[in-house]
């Protein structure tokens, strides 16, 4: 069994309320389970719910052992960890890994300074799990049991990482959050700070860029993409923002031959009834064009390999 | 001629340079402009670029943290372009910012062996000559910028000798003068180390291995190399005599040496090459200085 659950599937921040009831108002947190193993990806406020599901299910059984992956430090993709329970458990095991922005601090810095008495009672010394913290770069690891995790720079503001998890010949990725990678050279030559070269070799090394993004999608079982936006409201003043498009991620997926693509990192202000709606879009759009199939992530959803 | 690695050096000159090399500062000439550059939150990257490439320290230094263990990136990345589009122009301002304002700013006064603008002009001439030649000859656009680098870093060695063996730099470029010597022949007889071994040291430090960090060790004892890139060293070579021959720009070194046949031949190459591609270089080098307001 190779498997993700959704327990929290919002970008930029928590938005609880009447209209995010259906879809969930968490920030990121997935929950892949292959076999006995288990492993997170990204400390969201998703995970505050994961974690009293652990405590009380897989807690029972014995200690919580568990490898956790940041995608990158943004306080969405953290802020959830001081309410992580199994943190105060002294036999819990937690490895966590991410990568961290150039003369940043440590992972362990970056994640601990929210457990400081200015912004939460418990320090982070206090804490009795066992935590291990490793950087991570473009990498492969094996995780044991026959799971592995490759790693692939995505595209954002700041560094960022894609996760592909492979187990039994089945694969999960993730690619969040990330916009495609783009020409930042002008290439008309009316304008005043065009270059030639620099217009030829931007062109040459964003397709590069992008053509290694979709290799490392390629064949996905699971694909959980960044769609925080559409491709209107992108490009209109979202450019550069570090985020994609439904058109994108969708065009991607199917380009790489993905067979389930899960539309991830809802923007805040998108309602319930809009994200339903752009589900039944853009699934009619792509009806007997791809044999990809596309969900809208939502608390709680759940899918196998 | 040959950079004599193994001979005569001093340990101790080796371990100031090192130490140097750690914290190596930007160019004074570009200071001013990349602290604009990187101040204003509505750079464009066509901006950031071109402040980056005027400054000989700055590119490596961008390159340095690319091609580091730090990101771990499988591929060896030469050009800034593809260093910006993919390390995020934050990132890069950021570098290049905190380069630009290390605490021990190199000043106008410690260029006293070597004129800095001159130096600067020498270097960007070389660079953009490289790359011209480069195109000149159809090598792929994608890699002119290669040649660029190469050419604008290729006498980058000279900074630490010329900081921190300061008097000895004057003396060795007064010998070369006096004796009608290479300046790299000089450096070797006056300090015990040249600038294509200091060089080596800022390659070796900046992970500049590959045909950049070969042109700034072999530039001057081409002839016996043998590494694989051959193309990008002899257009350096070739580029560097362009300098001298024309006049533009000055690294200390009146009496350069004359090229071997085999550069022509490799390249390709026709004297008269050097005419042709001079309004080019003069314009591309007029254009830096206008931005840079010299």
């Amino acid at each position: 069994m190779f498997s993700v659950r959704f327990w929290g599937d919002r970008g930029s921040i928590p938005c609880p309320g009447p209209a995010t009831v259906k879809f969930g108002g968490n920030t990121s947190c997935l929950e892949i389970r292959a076999d006995e193993r288990l492993v997170i990806v990204d400390l969201g406020t998703g995970i505050k719910p994961l974690g009293d599901y652990l405590m009380a299910n897989d807690f029972k059984k014995g200690p919580i052992d568990t490898d956790i992956f940041i995608t990158h430090t943004h306080w969405d993709h953290i802020m959830g960890f001081p309410m992580f329970t199994p943190i105060f458990i002294p036999t819990s095991k937690l490895r966590i890994r991410g990568p961290v922005s150039y003369e940043d601090d440590t992972l362990e810095s970056i994640i601990g300074a929210q457990l400081s008495y200015r912004y939460w009672p418990v320090r982070q010394s206090e804490l009795s799990a066992d935590i291990q913290y490793d950087q991570l770069k473009e990498t492969q690891l094996d995780l044991g049991d026959g799971l592995t995790v490759r790693t692939k720079y995505l595209n954002h503001p700041i560094l960022c990482l894609g996760y592909r998890f492979e187990y039994q010949e089945k694969s999960i990725v993730t690619a969040y959050d990330t916009e495609p990678f783009k020409n930042l050279f002008p290439t008309d030559p009316e304008d005043p700070t065009y270059n030639e070269d620099a217009a030829i070799e931007g062109e040459a090394v964003a397709k590069e860029e992008n053509e290694k993004i979709l290799k490392f999608f390629e064949g996905a079982d699971v694909l959980i993409h960044d769609s925080q936006y559409t491709q209107k409201e992108y490009e209109a003043g979202k450019v550069g923002w570090g985020h994609s498009s439904y058109e994108h991620a969708i065009n991607s997926g199917h380009k790489a031959k993905v067979k389930n693509l899960v539309l991830f990192h809802h923007d805040p202000n998108r309602s319930d009834d809009q994200l339903e709606e752009l589900e039944q879009q853009y699934r009619a759009k792509i009806k007997g064009k791809t044999p990809m199939q596309i969900t809208m992530a939502r608390d709680g959803l759940c899918l196998e390999a | 001629m040959v950079c004599p690695m193994e001979a005569l050096v001093s340990d101790e000159a080796i371990k100031k340079i090192a130490v140097y090399i750690k914290s190596m500062p930007s160019l004074p000439t570009t200071v001013a402009k990349v602290l604009e550059v990187c101040n204003n939150p509505r750079t464009s990257p066509a901006d950031l670029n071109q402040v980056i490439s005027l400054d000989p320290v700055l590119v490596g230094r961008v390159l340095k943290l690319i091609n580091s263990a730090y990101y771990g990136l499988g591929q060896q990345v030469t050009s800034l372009v593809r260093a910006i589009i993919m390390l995020g122009i934050n990132t890069v301002k950021n570098l290049a910012l905190s380069s630009a304002v290390l605490r021990n700013l190199s000043s106008r006064k410690d260029f006293q062996a070597l004129n800095m603008e001159g130096f600067w002009r020498h270097s960007l001439c070389v660079g953009v000559a490289a790359k011209i030649l480069a195109k000149k000859r159809g090598i792929d656009p994608k890699q002119a910028e290669e040649y660029f680098t190469a050419g604008l870093l290729h006498d980058i060695g000279k900074i630490p000798l010329n900081a921190v063996l300061a008097k000895e730099y004057v003396i060795a470029v007064s010998v070369s003068d006096r004796e009608r010597i290479s300046l790299y022949q000089a450096e070797s007889k006056m300090l015990g180390v040249d600038h294509c071994q200091s060089g080596s040291m800022i390659a070796e430090a900046w992970r500049l291995e590959g045909a950049v960090g070969d042109a700034i060790a072999h530039h001057h004892n081409y002839l016996e190399y043998e590494g694989p890139y051959k193309d990008i060293l002899y257009s350096v070579v070739l580029a560097n005599r362009f300098a001298a021959i024309m006049e533009i720009g000055f690294s200390g070194n009146r009496f350069p040496d004359k090229i071997e046949p085999v550069v022509w031949e490799y390249l390709g190459l026709e004297k008269s090459v050097f005419m042709d591609i001079e309004d080019t270089v003069a314009k591309e080098i007029d254009k830096a200085q206008i931005f840079l307001m010299l």
